[in-house]
């Protein structure tokens, strides 16, 4: 990119002609004002959108793939990944060698020269089609780590010990697009199982592609797009009940589980979606706003005071359940109907794009 | 009418009164027994939940020079309550004599749209924006000073200083889209 000089450089907007032109005071306000602005940028390159034009979120119907049901098992952990270095998604055979041996190894650390009948374990690591949602997007890769018990046939079921995917969907083009030549985005990783086995995990992924790994928290507003968006959903298919979580801080902390009746959440999402009318036709143009989402939370809240006289804003919301999965705080997530599975995932793909250090 | 004016009653010699206005009531206590300390001019606190202030003391209350807005970025009703209070001041308020404080904003738990909100609102009001760190007896310390050094200006203790004049200096900015782009290729 070619730097003008300032002086070369003809200002664009009038508030920078102002500081070029008035006395010395003014240009210390300029001062203040670029250091408040310093301080502002949160670390945001200029390559990633920021938070506050998340305004267009589609939710589509997917056919459902087989190798997308072993996602819905269990509850996963989030947690966010920096991008890989020269991960090749031809070689997940080595890989699975390599991890396999590498916790084997560990496993064997610091254990008397015996050797270990049960630590024999089998790794794979198997694409999962169907999930990147552009060319230049990485296919989901999933791992999943068995047990093999060193005396046993070959057709016996093997436990799953742990199992783990690392994804990236629907993440920002540009910033795919601006990684260099060797480097692989998949940035959400979601891990199920023991903490032992997903430190270790982790740990050959750090050494291997030299990536770092960091919790990845839902904060309030992410469950409020989850609880809109799966609402969104109920036309198509039952949502059950809309299930909202909310800790307020009163001495000891109170945690209010509010459960909606879906009809009524629906009624309410569909009176914001379309103020005044009876939508007769399904609409197809599926974009919702931050705006709309913000209007459906504050129509339950206030309903909530109407009735408890609790003020649900002084608290956090903690968790959000519906037919279609939940979603926790602290990161956890269950995804529960692969039909919608893709929004969910833009949505915390797009979290852990953000929350990435680089 | 229950608007808060600011020139309304006569001034006491070398005194400063400041109203710190937060929907929590927890901070403020703490504030409020380290600003009381100061030596060089008589500091008087009040505290309030929100606005408009209850009638029946509107006799005995001094003419107020500072009000400052305690917001906690943890819960989304304190940000509510205070741009709710806002409407109970009279527009001369606004020329330096409010200020914001807002507690917990390191907080990963805080969604960045609040904070973008806080910004918003005390630039729009040309107001300046403090950050506190309210959990150690430290960052009270700190905290109070700066009140402080706004306050005794807002109060008139500072020769050839006035609040507005230093409001020019602190307020709050936000740049747009544009002046980011425009000082990043000049920096």
């Amino acid at each position: 990119m070619d730097r003008h000089t300032s002086v070369a450089r003809t200002p664009v907007s009038s508030v920078v002609v102002q500081r070029r032109s008035k006395s010395h005071r003014l240009s210390y306000r300029s001062n203040v004002g670029t250091m408040s602005h310093l301080g502002y940028t949160p670390g945001f390159s200029k390559r990633r959108l920021t938070t506050s034009r998340l305004a267009p979120k589609h939710s589509r119907i997917t056919e459902v793939n087989p190798e997308q049901l072993a996602l819905l098992v269990r509850e996963w952990q989030l947690s966010y990944v920096t991008p890989l270095y020269r991960f090749r998604h031809g070689q997940l055979k080595s890989y699975s060698r390599q991890l396999a041996a590498f916790m084997v190894s560990e496993q064997q650390q610091g254990v008397a020269a015996e050797v270990g009948l049960e630590s024999a374990l089998k790794v794979s690591f198997t694409l999962v089609a169907g999930m990147a949602q552009t060319e230049e997007e990485a296919n989901t890769v999933f791992i999943q780590i068995h047990s093999k018990p060193p005396f046993s046939a070959p057709d016996d079921p093997q436990k799953l010990l742990w199992s783990g995917w690392l994804t990236s969907v629907g993440g920002n083009p540009d910033y795919l697009r601006s990684l260099p030549e060797d480097f692989v985005c998949l940035p959400l990783f979601c891990s199920g199982g023991t903490e032992g086995l997903t430190a270790l995990v982790k740990a050959w992924f750090q050494q291997t592609f030299d990536c770092c790994f960091g919790p990845l928290e839902i904060n309030s507003v992410n469950l409020q797009w989850l609880a809109a968006l799966w609402t969104d959903c109920h036309a198509r298919s039952s949502i059950k009940q809309l299930k909202l979580v909310w800790s307020l801080p009163a001495e000891p902390p109170l945690e209010v589980t509010y459960t909606v009746h879906p009809q009524d959440a629906w009624e309410l999402w569909r009176s914001i979606r379309q103020p005044g009318e009876r939508g007769g036709e399904e609409e197809e143009d599926g974009s919702v706003g931050l705006e709309e989402v913000a209007c459906f939370i504050k129509g339950l809240k206030s309903h909530f005071y109407r009735h408890f006289r609790v003020e649900l804003s002084a608290g956090r919301l903690t968790q959000v359940s519906t037919a279609l999965g939940s979603a926790k705080h602290g990161g956890r997530l269950k995804i529960s109907n692969s039909s919608y599975m893709i929004t969910t995932l833009t949505l915390l793909t797009e979290c852990a794009l953000l929350k990435m250090p680089i | 009418m229950s608007l808060l004016r600011p020139l309304s009653k006569l001034p006491d010699l070398n005194a400063a009164n400041v109203l710190l206005v937060e929907n929590e009531e927890h901070f403020q206590q703490k504030l409020a027994d380290v600003m009381v300390n100061e030596k060089s001019v008589i500091v008087q606190v009040r505290l309030a939940k929100s606005l408009p202030l209850p009638m029946k003391q509107e006799k005995s209350r001094p003419r107020i020079d500072l009000v400052v807005f305690i917001v906690n970025l943890m819960s989304e009703l304190s940000l509510h309550s205070a741009e709710a209070s806002l409407k109970h001041l009279a527009p001369g308020y606004f020329l330096g004599k409010v200020c914001f404080m807002v507690t917990n904003a390191r907080n990963a738990s805080v969604p960045a749209e609040r904070m973008e909100a806080v910004r918003k609102l005390a630039s729009a009001l040309n107001c300046p924006l403090l950050f506190a760190e309210d959990q150690t007896p430290d960052g009270v310390t700190n905290a109070a000073e700066r009140l402080l050094v706004i306050l005794r200006v807002a109060a008139g203790c500072v020769p050839m200083t006035t609040a507005l004049f230093l409001s020019n200096l602190t307020r709050c900015t936000i740049s747009t889209e544009a002046e980011q782009q425009n000082s990043d290729y000049d920096a």
